[in-house]
């Protein structure tokens, strides 16, 4: 019995190190022959096989060393390293199934060198004995939902020697646990992962690991951690393919890793990271596009009042509205080179034209092509390569198309206005309230993001924080980004404003006790039908310009230790994030933290002060401190001086647990799982 | 002060006696005038819902407190005394026909607000009620409609929140009021293609515009507008702003909804294109076929806890097994599909027929192999499905059973047939085609019931259509769920395939689900929600047509329907309505005015619409049962109303 323990701990270990580094090894294989041209290199059919056959040279050998090196771990010890090395895969299983950011903890939890962890934990004032136990927070939740919830939750980790008689009880539930556990890694190993270089738009690029289970949203947000962008909503990531010069938009909610399996592998595709302002121009300026018709002056001075009621209308009902786009395209005829004038309509069903000689009423329409399995591209030198009559050409194609095919759809606009029109409105018809959603998000993501840089930026110029002011402030930079994913949940189910017309509407009703007059004036005061003008909407104004007096800078930020009220810190995003306009973006919730804490640095101006440039690059390198200046979350929460907090706790080093744990044998039942589950693939 | 006698018909004492005869003096209030009325009848009952309607005057006398001098009533004043509360005759958006109390005497708008509460519909304030066509002679339509009876209901609001066995607790009274509750809140099997082609349709755009000069005036009462007990009136959905649906609590809402949006797509009151066509029949297939399997869709908040508490149990149970065992499970090796099939790859310039090979369905990828004995080595070639086009070739006439896949690959679509033997086999191949182009594999809980529909479907084609009885499911016509125009440019046999490839995007969606997608996609057409009246802008000589929409008014060509103009409410500043020339005027931002009288309707009606979106756009979006009526009277009341 003990031995299959020891097994299983032995496998856990063992399935710990295949996905870590199956993550962190791929990277060396990138550097490809053909340097230049490749662009990116990911890997399609990663599967399990493959990857250990990949890991046999270097570490293979050497994990097979440690493990066997570690034969004689005694009883006592097993318990105990079992449970702490439990923390290990718990927490590395419940970041991965954190699909936001989860590729940044994979980074974060290897290269993070397990010392800087410890030294951030130590340190902290009082409870250091109370806190050695804490490390394995992580059993906490693991254990929950196997030996009985309460019981489990209450009782922390004890301690392996009072604990004795207890454990024989829970043994076997953790064996059971443990088979649990093993058999998700072994899924785990199963998930595709795809390492992709991303070019930023100064011509540099960074690599990321994406797996299968990431959106875009996802790496757009790891991508913000990483390059101190201003983190705005039209950020986002870009497919080119040269060889049809197109490019595109990826959505954020699309699956990240999707549409690059879809590449070729000679492909010379690339993605890119930038800003696309029309990414979502239809929620900033939506009278552009259900307006489109009205001339340019009016829209232009669209009130804010009218762009959301505009909003509302279309995006809130119980069916989004599409814009009546229509107008003349130039189609490109099938395998020729030459561009026919049609008459097209767009409908929330497809991309329709008028056959010749017909009307344009709906029963005579031909469907072009319906939204379903087709996506949106834009077009580049369609002059040169098919003699478009212009350059503002868009196609629409099946995502795996990648070279020239009949089955692609080319159209041509007269302008960029006409283009832009329909490339949105194909994306409005395609994804309908997604985009909507999506821009909801981001708006959120991008208010949360900038009071969290506020903080980093005003941080970098304190001189020289020591260590503990470091942790500190990551602590308090982490609840700003909890805010983050948590704020949507909460605002998505908030209604819109509701159009507080109300009481603006009671209209004079004629005098019933007057004769009625000829004429009845039914409304005459001001607009009538007042497009409702939400109330929180001004509330949310008046919020924003009026930042929070700035406290008393960061004077204390150094050495004060965290301050109770740091625990109000995280509130949610005020409930008016929705009618911020997108590039007016007020630092969110801290108004209530800050005054009463002290604590933080005073937000910059929003307005003025735009986020912190790419001139923020240097700091890290340049800078003082080791760490870089935006903690990666989890190491600065290890820090954290508060227990409750750690829950969230960073995955601990795995690399080192597992194999203090080994006992003997487990190479030989690691084994034959590997060829078991060769075996099944082969199938 | 001198007495006189009020001569008073009492309903109850029948047509032929004569009226009563009431000694009254002027002073007297209504409400005495009333007792004395109810003494001298001598007749035991309950008289709470009389009233006292004034023939002459085409008014109610329903203010008790007034004295006959105060409301005008003198000696020549002839009165009747009557149930406020009689049997209306309602035409349904479903085409049923149901009797019901309805009250006479209140304005409209709160006339509706009662049918509402007894048909258990929620926000009554869309609906109103319009005269039924005129009916040509009734030739030889000797067979009355049938009626149901839902006279003696009468729902108090207790009884509107008690649910019981999923329903009202009005309707849980009788197996009869269970039946109608049925007939509200399930949609009606699909009508017979004779019906659909019989049934009057608006052919053009004036005569949608005819259909809106029907609508009954909300702020007068049904007596007030001739309307008698027993006579029909149809129940509609009038303002196309569906505030707040919740499928819980909106069964009836939803379903008679949906009838509408059939209808009207049916009866091409509202244009589509051939592509939307085929997908509202499609999901009218697919919801005609789910609430026969689902009939009870309903659910009460009993049930409601019985559900989680078993979910909860579920889950638990999951949790608790999800052990060793059924990981395991999930990781063995997905069912998978072999058998000998043919295949057709068009090439340019081949003319190559179908050849046979053994083929083999596993995850989302066709191999195939020379034969069975081979199937170890290494495919011929092996087709991922993912993200796939797949398109039904089938004829059962012809015996002809096939698959046409467009598998997308880098350098375009590869275009490829498969060739079935047999509807079984199809059945099963297609379905794990269909699967496998979303990205599923034949491991998905969905692929038994896939391959189901897909029999089931096939079973359509196999009825002759010369069969009218077209109510069962296994027999439907595909003629009942299209439009005439679509019967008459396709044989049913030639619609089925093209209904089969929408039905493939709609199979796996819930009863539910299915209505809502419906309605979702009637609301994205261009032309939904709007109202047409044919109007006479001031100083044009020729007829236009208005159309009034939730958000704004388009003036439409009448000759080449297109849109002159459009102004939206919010740059509306005011509007009056002249009733002496019946003439509506408008004043919009930047000193617009527009002014127009109406031709196919009151301008009482076109006012209303005006008022009525305006009040619906003032709906607050938390749920709230009251109503503002006042708000709406104000807005859509003429110089009468008040």
């Amino acid at each position: 019995m003990d031995d299959i323990d020891a097994m299983f701990s032995d496998l856990l270990g063992e399935m710990d190190l295949l996905t870590q580094s199956l993550g962190v090894e791929t990277l060396p294989p990138e550097p490809p022959p053909s340097t230049a041209s490749k662009e990116m290199n990911f890997s399609t059919g990663f599967d399990f096989n493959a990857s250990i056959h990949e890991l046999e040279d270097n570490d293979l050998d050497a994990l097979m060393a440690d493990l066997v090196a570690d034969i004689n771990a005694t009883e006592e010890k097993l318990i105990a390293e079992s449970k702490e090395q439990r923390a290990g895969p718990s927490a590395s299983s419940s970041t991965s199934s954190l699909s936001s950011a989860s590729s940044a903890s994979s980074f974060s939890g290897s290269t993070a060198p397990t010392p800087t962890s410890n030294s951030f934990a130590f340190p902290s004032p009082t409870s250091a004995p109370a806190f050695t136990p804490t490390p394995t927070s992580g059993p906490a939740p693991a254990l929950a939902p196997a030996a009985g919830g309460p019981k489990a939750s209450t009782s922390p980790p004890p301690p392996s020697q009072t604990a004795k008689p207890s454990m024989e009880e829970i043994e076997a539930q953790m064996k059971a646990d443990k088979i649990k556990l093993a058999l998700e890694k072994l899924k785990e190993a199963k998930v595709k992962k795809l390492v992709v270089k991303v070019e930023m738009s100064n011509g540099s690029a960074k690599t990321l690991m994406v797996d299968e289970r990431q959106t875009v949203r996802d790496v757009l947000d790891n991508l913000f951690e990483k390059t101190h962008c201003d983190c705005n909503v039209d950020w986002c990531l870009y497919e080119t393919n040269p060889d049809l010069q197109i490019e595109r938009g990826f959505e954020d909610h699309e699956n990240m890793v999707e549409p690059l399996s879809a590449w070729t592998r000679d492909s010379e595709n690339r993605v890119l990271f930038k800003e696309w302002k029309n990414k979502y121009g239809v929620f900033k300026n939506p009278q552009y596009f259900y307006l489109w018709k009205k001339d340019k002056s009016t829209l232009k001075d669209m009130k804010e009042k009218e762009k959301e009621l505009l909003l509302e209308e279309n995006f809130c009902g119980s069916s989004i509205i599409v814009p009546d786009l229509e107008g003349v395209l130039h189609l490109k005829e099938d395998g020729k080179r030459s561009w026919k004038p049609r008459y097209f309509l767009l409908r929330a069903s497809g991309m329709y034209f008028v056959p010749k000689g017909k009307t344009k009423t709906s029963r005579d329409l031909v469907c072009l092509v319906q939204f379903d399995n087709v996506n949106v591209y834009h077009a580049k030198d369609y002059k040169n390569k098919y003699k478009a009559p212009t350059d503002f050409c868009f196609i629409l194609k099946h995502p795996q198309i990648q070279k020239e095919s009949q089955y692609i759809k080319y159209l041509c606009c007269d302008d960029q206005k006409t283009m832009t029109l329909w490339v949105t409105g194909i994306r409005i018809a395609k994804y309908g309230m997604t985009l909507y959603d999506n821009y909801k998000t981001a708006v959120k993501k991008t208010s949360a993001s900038m009071s969290w840089t506020d903080k980093i930026g005003s941080n970098a110029s304190t001189p020289s924080p020591t260590p503990k002011a470091k942790a500190a402030n990551g602590h308090a930079a982490k609840p700003a980004q909890d805010a983050a994913p948590k704020a949507p949940s909460n605002q998505a189910t908030l209604p819109p404003p509701p159009p507080s017309v109300t009481e603006m509407l009671p209209p004079p009703p004629p005098d019933p006790s007057l004769p009625p007059p000829p004429t009845t004036t039914m409304f005459s005061q001001g607009h009538l039908p007042p497009p409702p003008p939400p109330s929180s909407m001004a509330a949310g104004f008046s919020k924003g310009p009026l930042p929070p007096p700035p406290p008393p800078s960061c004077m204390g930020a150094g050495f004060s230790p965290p301050p109770p009220p740091l625990d109000d810190l995280p509130p949610p995003p005020p409930p008016d994030d929705d009618e911020m306009p997108p590039d007016f973006l007020p630092p969110p919730p801290p108004a209530v933290g800050f005054p009463a804490g002290g604590l933080p640095p005073p937000p910059p101006d929003p307005v003025m002060l735009p986020p912190p440039p790419p001139s923020a690059f240097p700091a890290p390198s340049g800078g003082p401190v080791p760490p870089p200046p935006p903690p990666p979350p989890p190491p600065a929460a290890a820090a954290g001086p508060k227990p409750p907090v750690r829950k969230v706790g960073p995955p601990p080093p795995k690399r080192t647990t597992p194999v203090a744990a080994a006992p003997s044998g487990g190479g030989d039942f690691m084994n034959e799982l590997m060829v078991a589950m060769q075996k099944k693939r082969n199938l | 002060m001198a007495a006189w006698d009020l001569s008073v018909a009492v309903e109850e004492l029948g047509p032929e006696a004569p009226p009563l005869k009431v000694s009254v003096t002027s002073d007297l209030h209504i409400g005495g005038v009333i007792l004395k009325i109810v003494e001298k009848t001598q007749i035991k009952k309950d008289w709470s819902d009389h009233a006292l309607w004034w023939e002459q005057k085409k008014q109610w006398v329903l203010r008790a407190a007034w004295t006959l001098d105060k409301c005008g009533i003198h000696a020549d004043a002839r009165l009747n005394f009557m149930p406020q509360h009689k049997p209306l005759r309602l035409g349904l958006p479903n085409g049923a026909t149901i009797r019901l109390k309805a009250s006479f005497s209140a304005p409209v708008f709160r006339c509706v607000m009662g049918i509402c509460r007894i048909l258990n519909l929620r926000h009554p304030e869309e609906l109103s009620l319009l005269r039924p066509m005129e009916e040509k002679k009734k030739k030889k339509d000797k067979n009355p409609e049938e009626v149901y009876e839902l006279t003696d209901a009468s729902p108090n609001p207790a009884s509107m929140l008690t649910l019981s066995n999923g329903m009202p607790a009005h309707f849980a009274k009788s197996a009869e009021h269970e039946a109608v509750y049925k007939m509200l809140s399930i949609s009606q099997p699909a009508p017979a293609p004779e019906t659909i082609a019989k049934t009057y349709r608006p052919a053009n755009v004036v005569e949608k515009a005819e259909v809106n000069g029907r609508w009954l005036d909300s702020s007068r009462s049904l007596l007030q507008q001739e309307i008698n007990e027993n006579d029909k009136l149809l129940i509609r959905f009038k303002y196309f702003s569906f505030h707040d649906i919740e499928p819980k609590h909106d069964a009836v809402r939803l379903t008679q909804l949906y009838e509408q949006a059939r209808w009207a797509i049916l009866l091409e009151e509202i244009d589509c294109t051939e592509e939307e066509m085929m997908l509202f029949a499609a999901l009218q297939y697919h919801i005609g076929k789910v609430s026969l399997a689902e009939p009870q869709i309903t659910s009460s908040p009993a049930m409601d806890d019985l559900d989680s508490a078993l979910q909860c149990l579920e889950l638990k149970l999951d949790e608790e097994s999800s052990s060793g065992a059924d990981m395991l499970e999930t990781m063995m090796p997905a069912p998978e599909l072999h058998d000998y099939l043919k295949i057709f790859r068009p090439k340019r310039l081949t003319l190559k027929g179908y050849k046979q090979y053994w083929f083999t369905f596993k995850d989302t990828s066709i191999s195939y192999y020379k034969s069975k004995e081979e199937s170890f080595r290494e495919p011929i070639q092996q087709m991922n499905l993912k993200g796939c086009e797949v398109t039904p070739d089938v004829s059962i006439a012809g015996q002809k059973f096939c698959i046409k896949l467009l598998i997308p690959e880098p350098d375009g679509m590869n275009e490829v047939y498969l060739r079935c033997e047999n509807e079984q086999q199809y059945s099963k191949w297609m379905a794990a085609c269909r699967l496998a182009s979303k990205g599923k594999t034949l491991a998905d809980t969905s692929y038994t019931s896939e391959v189901e529909s897909i029999e089931s479907f096939l079973a359509m084609q196999r009825t002759n259509p010369g069969t009218a009885s077209a109510q069962t499911d296994e027999s439907i016509n595909t003629h009942s769920l299209v439009s005439l125009r679509y019967q008459k440019k396709y044989k049913p046999k030639q619609l089925t395939p093209r209904i089969l490839e929408s039905y493939q995007n709609v199979a796996q969606l819930s009863l539910t689900e299915a209505i809502q997608k419906f309605l979702q996609i009637w609301q994205a057409l261009p032309d939904f929600g709007v109202s047409y009246f044919v109007v006479r802008f001031k100083g044009c000589r020729k007829d236009e047509v208005l159309g009034v929409a939730n958000n704004r008014l388009i003036r439409i060509d009448l000759s080449v329907g297109d849109v002159v103009k459009t102004w939206r409410y919010n740059t509306m500043r005011q509007w009056n309505v002249n009733w002496d020339i019946r003439q509506v005027a408008i004043e919009f931002n930047g000193n617009v005015n527009i002014a127009f009288s109406c031709v196919t309707a009151d301008c009482k009606i076109v006012h209303e619409y005006i008022g009525g979106y305006i009040f619906m756009s003032t709906r607050s979006k938390e749920p709230t049962d009251t109503l503002n009526e006042e708000l709406f009277h104000k807005l859509t009341g003429g110089h009468e109303a008040l």
